[in-house]
């Protein structure tokens, strides 16, 4: 069975923009013995031919069209759920130093 | 208490009435995230014609739909302080109807669990005996109206978040077909098994709520634009001839003789109303499938759709030297330890080297499990199983949604209806030690009407209309 090292799952974690600590790593580590073995499960299901389902329905709804302005807020409202803004913009760290 | 019943005090009386109650209840049952002032709707009343179908009728939000000015949490940290500057689709059309909500109801934490328990104000506690869990993730609003609060609730269904608490509870939980209701405004848990669905305690009232939320939205690019029916006056509880598939598989793993007892004897009833009632089987290696590929699915798209949480923009921030520290930060301690490690599950599953083994094969196994059902609904009404084969757990005996290699069809079957998008509802049936238990039927997909007229049949079959925890009290 595939065994996943410590630094695995804080790769899968930092990749997605977050921190596990140990006790997390050592739980996952555990989950994942069983999520190998639900996978195993559906590897035994003959899947060759089937197209992969990626909504219920299929029925396109999508349609060209204009670009048309609708659902603007203003910039007060964005800066509603800001903890720090300055001069007109939401205020972040420094990224170029 | 069902719509009609409440109506029968004023508007103001019962308004008050709700909110008193959930007041009292509170701390019993940690029902509710925020308590909302209802004097500007009540105000807004002027002007909604009185015949508004809901036309003063209290309720209570699930606290992932997006009210505008109003605290919206999802039940989780990294949302505790994020107020909407806009109104999911649905508020604006309960509000057309008239309803006032006095609440936004407590869940698992983004949707994520099966329990209540994992919400960041804390576990919701069942309507019927506080030492249970409510179930989730739509706990709080089954709670409310299992304890006589409001007649009616809204909640989130991704694997069965209404259903399940609902048959905890001993309330209908109704899940309408995939794209019936729009989910504009509504923070996300996995886009292509997302439902809105809803409580009430009458058959009636699951109709009549349909029709004012139903319908297409072009902010929903997934809505439908099929007519909307007039389900609660077409309701015929004549079910003469309506084929029933009983699902053995689901059957089978139901121990409880009680709920066995319970669930034979209404499948005998609703043959002498003159329904054909059949037993069916689906593939065992489907139905051994349906969690583990629910569990992939739902997670990948829950990391994929939470990717926006990173307290820059809305919600907690958390300081940190770099633009990525303050959302590393913000992320690690905004979402609880659960939702993370459910999180790297999804990661692990999109990652390019795991995507065609598992993500992909799981979609595929998906297509699977919805066309062997569908075989099943093309020749069949409708098709029925026991919601749960438990009352609800004991709060200490009960973990969160985990993987397990134990046999899971039995607790996890309701998931059908979110990957083939099939109406589903659940329905009390009656009582197994002072708590209540449940059906479940599924139908094809905008067929809400069988499930109705069938739903009829069997509320007046067990005479649980209006059933809460404070008549039965």
């Amino acid at each position: 069975m595939e065994t996943f090292s410590s630094e695995y799952f804080e790769k899968l974690a930092h990749d997605i923009m977050f921190e596990v600590s140990a006790q997390e790593v050592a739980e996952l580590k555990e989950e994942f013995k069983v999520l190998c073995q639900q996978i195993d499960v559906l590897n035994e299901i003959d899947t060759e031919g089937v197209e992969e389902m990626i909504y219920p329905f299929e029925a396109p709804t999508t349609f060209l069209r204009e670009d048309v302005v609708e659902n603007v807020i203003s910039q007060e409202e964005v800066f509603t759920n800001v903890k720090n803004r300055k001069a007109g913009h939401i205020h972040v760290p420094k990224v170029v130093k | 208490m069902d719509i009609k019943t409440n109506t029968l005090e004023s508007v103001e009386t019962r308004i008050q009435k709700a909110i008193d109650k959930a007041h009292a209840s509170q701390d019993k049952l940690n029902a509710v995230v925020s308590f909302i002032d209802p004097c500007e709707q009540i105000e807004n009343l002027k002007a909604i014609d009185k015949s508004a179908p809901l036309y003063g009728v209290p309720m209570a939000l699930k606290d992932n739909i997006n009210t505008k000015g109003i605290l919206t949490t999802a039940s989780s940290r990294i949302l505790d302080n994020y107020v909407p500057v806009y109104d999911a689709t649905i508020v604006k059309k309960l509000q057309q109807a008239g309803a006032i909500s006095i609440a936004k109801a407590s869940m698992d934490e983004l949707g994520m669990g099966g329990t209540n328990k994992n919400a960041y104000r804390g576990e919701v506690h069942n309507a019927w005996d506080t030492s249970r869990i409510s179930g989730g993730s739509s706990g709080g609003s089954a709670v409310l109206v299992a304890s006589g609060v409001v007649p009616f609730a809204i909640g989130t269904d991704t694997g069965d978040s209404v259903r399940k608490p609902a048959a905890f509870n001993g309330v209908i939980g109704m899940k309408p077909t995939y794209g019936r209701i729009s989910r504009y405004g509504i923070i996300p848990y996995a886009s292509s098994l997302d439902h809105v669905g809803y409580f009430t305690t009458a058959i009636e009232d699951a109709a009549l709520l349909l029709e004012v939320l139903a319908g297409r939205d072009d902010q929903d690019m997934t809505s439908s634009y099929r007519k909307v029916e007039t389900y609660a006056s077409n309701i015929n509880a004549d079910i003469s001839g309506k084929k029933i598939a009983i699902i053995d598989n689901v059957q089978e793993g139901v121990e409880d003789s009680e709920i066995k007892a319970n669930f034979q004897a209404l499948m005998d009833k609703l043959v002498a109303r003159g329904a054909i009632v059949e037993h069916i089987r689906f593939q065992d290696n489907l139905m051994q499938a349906l969690f583990p590929t629910y569990y992939i699915l739902a997670n990948a798209e829950a990391t994929a759709n939470h990717s926006n949480l990173d307290g820059i923009r809305f919600g907690m921030r958390e300081d940190g030297e770099s633009v990525e520290d303050v959302m590393i930060h913000s992320r690690t301690k905004g979402f609880s330890s659960y939702v993370r490690k459910r999180f790297v599950a999804g990661s692990y599953s999109l990652f390019v080297e795991n995507q065609e083994k598992v993500f992909r094969k799981a979609q595929k196994v998906r297509r699977l499990i919805v066309e062997e059902v569908q075989k099943t609904l093309d020749n069949y009404d409708v098709i029925i199983a026991s919601a749960s084969g438990n009352i609800a757990p004991l709060s200490e005996n009960s973990a969160d949604e985990a993987l397990s290699n134990e046999s899971m069809v039995t607790e996890n079957h309701m998931i059908i209806g979110n990957f083939g998008g099939f109406p589903s509802i659940t329905i009390p049936t009656g009582f197994v030690k002072g708590m209540p238990i449940a059906i479940n039927m599924s139908a094809n997909a905008f067929d809400e009407q069988v499930l109705f007229n069938i739903g009829k049949a069997i509320e007046e079959e067990t005479k649980l209309k209006g059933n809460d925890s404070e008549v039965k009290a």
